[in-house]
């Protein structure tokens, strides 16, 4: 190697190049890890789809998302495992919403003059390749992608959600996604969020914005902020009014786990969230 | 489908060509950037793995080396510079200059490509990055500033800097002379 293209050079810079190649042959080549660059790159594609643009992703709870033998509610009560659901489902993929998702509206608010939104889009699951095949065309259509656009195999067996915040009349901004098993629901204080910004113009402002999952059964979620105070999310029924004044953790259609969104006032930002109760 | 699948299989294949291709390459450049053997191999497969996310750009693009080696250099900046201070730099923490100009001992540990990496190593990591792109992977002022993303002029100041720091070593005209040590 010699770095002989410019006019200015002098012998010594010649022979530095030389002696760095000299150098550089101590390094032991051997074979090129390609197995492991590919999961690795997988891996890395798959974290960065989960994220999208929300940072600060938080997965909290030991249970790790099995819920399939009888858990106890809040309440007490036996929560329904998420098997028996399974077996009531509607046996045609129209049906069971694999080529159109349900949305569901989280929470909604107004920033700087401008309403925002934050919606689920859940995809019911694919039973074979070429209901997983379609699904992704027409996810495609739906301008979504899943983290494996290029596997439709992948989607087989999984419910797969993107959760996404519009502002105003702007395009709706991707801020978490994932495919998922359907036993992989959530249980007991489990917890899932990620938090982003508010300002459509900043990717980088104050993460005041905190979307979560949490387990059908819990009833109270409470996001602590930087400047010390908190919010409270508590569980709502379906269907209840959006209230930007009023955190809440609801269902949303086609999940199998509750959602939350909690939002911190103008100057502070995300310290961590947790179910309370 | 069968198109998806197809167009994947090639981008498949490419990538690992590409991988196969360039490892040997990068690892050295790996390896006088962080001057280790081990660092040089996460630094090149976390290098890759991050190609790999992007490789339906950057393998359709005009210069994925480019890319590679920004993400490299990017990579490096981020997660190298302060290890390999603490796994090189001499216990004295005294400045860079003066350890790399220093006296007779130096004499005798550039008798042997060890004592170029270690100047190398002492070099702050710009001046380092900028060296190794110039005069080991003989890319011009300006590719080296795409790949260090910054100006011409922090190029030349960083090479410029790093040349004086090297040519300080004190063994380093008798390598040259016998054509570095085998």
């Amino acid at each position: 190697m010699s770095a002989d293209r410019e006019t200015n050079q002098t012998m010594t810079d010649r022979d530095i190049a030389l002696l760095l190649a000299d150098a550089a042959d101590e390094v032991e080549i051997g074979i090129a890890p390609y197995q492991a660059v590919i999961r690795g790159g997988r891996r890395r594609r798959a974290r960065r789809w989960a994220l999208a643009t929300a940072t600060a992703l938080v997965i909290v709870g030991t249970s790790g998302g099995l819920a399939l033998a009888g858990l106890r509610g809040g309440d007490g009560g036996e929560v329904t495992p998420a098997v028996t659901q399974r077996a009531t489902q509607p046996s045609t993929p129209e049906e069971r919403h694999v080529y159109t998702p349900q949305q569901t509206t989280l929470a909604a608010g107004i920033e700087q003059g401008e309403t925002w939104y934050v919606t689920v889009d859940v995809w019911g699951a694919p039973r074979t390749e070429a209901e997983a095949a379609a699904q992704l065309r027409s996810m495609s259509s739906h301008h979504e992608e899943p983290w494996d656009r290029d596997n439709s195999s992948a989607l087989v067996g999984k419910i797969t959600y993107f959760v996404q915040r519009a502002v105003g009349t702007g395009e709706p901004e991707l801020l978490m996604g994932d495919s998922v098993s359907p036993q992989d629901t959530m249980a007991g204080t489990d917890l899932k969020s990620g938090a982003s910004t508010l300002d459509p113009k900043k990717t980088e402002g104050p993460q005041r914005l905190v979307v979560g999952q949490v387990a059908k059964t819990a009833q109270e979620v409470t996001c602590t902020w930087k400047d010390g105070s908190s919010t409270v999310a508590r569980r709502v029924e379906a269907g209840a009014d959006i209230n930007s004044d009023e955190a809440a953790i609801r269902p949303a259609a086609g999940s199998l786990d509750n959602w939350f969104v909690c939002v911190g006032a103008a100057g502070t930002a995300y310290e961590s969230a947790e179910v309370t109760k | 489908m069968g198109d998806r699948k197809e167009a994947r299989e090639t981008r498949d294949d490419a990538f690992q060509s590409f991988v196969i291709g360039r490892w040997p390459r990068l690892m050295r450049t790996a390896f006088l950037l962080t001057g280790e053997q081990h660092a040089a191999e996460d630094l090149v497969q976390s290098t890759l793995e991050q190609t790999f996310v992007a490789w339906r750009k950057v393998g359709s693009a005009d210069d994925p080396e480019a890319y590679v080696r920004r993400v490299m250099i990017n990579a490096h900046a981020r997660k190298h510079r302060r290890r390999l201070k603490e796994f090189l730099a001499p216990k004295d923490d005294s400045g860079l200059v003066r350890e790399v100009a220093d006296t007779g001992d130096r004499i005798a540990q550039a008798e042997d490509r060890s004592a170029l990496l270690q100047a190398l190593a002492q070099l702050p990591p710009r001046q380092r990055e900028a060296v190794v792109l110039r005069y080991w992977e003989d890319l011009t002022e300006t590719q080296t500033a795409q790949a260090m993303g910054c100006s011409v002029g922090a190029v030349k100041s960083n090479a410029a800097k790093g040349i004086a720091k090297l040519r300080a070593i004190p063994g380093l005209a008798e390598m040259v002379t016998h054509g570095g040590r085998k």
